[in-house]
């Protein structure tokens, strides 16, 4: 992709890569029961994938949140945050229709953190990230990155 | 889509820099915390230390909590579950934990501090759980609703509104959240059972029960697969109130 036509989706793979860089490294601060205890509030998800859950995810999305804003591997990189985006997206929805509500705090940021968004406000957020991320897996070259020095 | 040698040895560098970024970091975080200075006018009153159960009692559970969270009213009928199964067994101290997105959760923690004071807390925390819904729903400060539940309790209804109005209580209430913030509290309900922490309702369901045999020397509970309806709130749970030391 020509330079000048991919600044706009630039500025899109640097806010997705900060979002989940951020979400991540907050977690990651924090003690691992704190996220443990924000999936457990969503029913669906069953208690033996909780305790693997909690401790990939934030590393997933900080390090992968990182590698999409130098650019390095980035389709692979978006490839994944579209995944934990729309999964996200999913689970928000299975939760609604199976329970009738959702938990009050999305769990998505750590308490520690400055963002407390509540899950529907996250889900459009989810939705954005994931039409990003997907454009950023399809497309080939990304100039502005450290992949593109290492070719 | 093909990785060159190059291009994955920098991925390895990359993710060595960063777990080690991150661990110096979390490493530094929990190490560095020092006890604040005592902010003036705070040394007139310190918040009650508000206990449930005998001294005697071998589990020693501490909760985080606030009025105003849902979770926190839920996790009311497992921890009346706990006392009930495990009588003479529990003992719970509370500890204010107000949530800043919670907006009338100060005023309900202030007035049940207030209630400490006159040594009716338990009782009008369980109020507070229970009249959740009504309070929190609230479009101006439930000023009035607190008081109702106070003198529903027989409260001294002078003392409790000069109370209300205390700033040194107030302060006692965020010393009580600042300490919690040190032990890394990022939401309610936080259980701990000795350094072991449980982080919501269904995690104190499905670990801390056990956790808690485990001090008993009771054999395990299975956990459920998938996880029970909530339960309702109980009604005000049998709770035996231990009357605070004087004021300091």
């Amino acid at each position: 992709m020509k330079e000048k036509s991919y600044k706009v989706l630039f500025l899109g793979r640097i806010f997705v890569g900060l979002i989940f860089a951020y979400s991540g490294f907050i977690k990651l601060m924090e003690p691992v029961e704190n996220f443990r205890g924000a999936m457990a509030a969503y029913d669906v998800i069953p208690s033996a994938v909780i305790p693997l859950l909690s401790q990939v995810i934030p590393w997933a999305e900080f390090i992968f949140g990182i590698f999409l804003v130098i650019g390095y591997l980035p389709r692979i990189s978006a490839g994944v945050l579209a995944g934990l985006s729309w999964s996200f997206v999913i689970l928000v929805l299975i939760t609604r229709i199976a329970t009738g509500s959702l938990p009050v705090n999305c769990g998505c940021f750590g308490e520690g953190s400055l963002i407390h968004l509540k899950p529907l406000q996250v889900v459009f957020l989810d939705i954005f990230n994931t039409l990003i991320g997907v454009k950023l897996a399809l497309t080939k070259d990304h100039p502005f990155g450290l992949s593109s020095v290492l070719k | 889509m093909k990785i060159s040698v190059r291009s994955l040895l920098t991925g390895v560098l990359l993710v060595l820099v960063l777990v080690t970024v991150v661990f110096f970091l979390k490493h530094r975080r929990v190490t560095s915390a020092k006890p604040l200075p005592v902010p003036a006018g705070v040394g007139h009153y310190a918040a009650f230390p508000k206990v449930a159960g005998p001294e005697t009692a071998p589990v020693k559970l501490v909760v985080y909590s606030d009025f105003e969270c849902p979770s926190c009213r839920l996790a009311q009928g497992l921890l009346a579950a706990i006392f009930k199964d495990y009588p003479g067994k529990i003992q719970l101290t509370y500890k204010h934990f107000p949530l800043t997105s919670h907006h009338w959760s100060i005023y309900a923690h202030q007035a049940a501090e207030c209630m400490q004071v006159q040594g009716k807390f338990w009782p009008y925390h369980d109020k507070l759980y229970e009249k959740q819904p009504e309070w929190a729903a609230s479009k101006v400060p439930p000023a009035e609703m607190f008081a109702q539940y106070a003198r529903d309790l027989g409260a001294d209804m002078n003392l409790f509104s000069g109370c209300l109005t205390d700033v040194a209580v107030t302060r006692g209430i965020y010393a009580e959240k600042e300490e919690g913030a040190k032990r890394q509290v990022g939401a309610t309900p936080t259980f701990f059972l000795g350094d072991e922490r449980f982080v919501g309702p269904r995690e104190m369901k499905e670990k801390g029960v056990n956790a808690i045999r485990k001090v008993l020397g009771l054999p395990e509970i299975p956990v459920p697969v998938t996880p029970e309806p909530a339960a309702a709130v109980p009604p005000a749970a049998q709770k035996k109130e231990i009357l605070p030391p004087s004021k300091t």
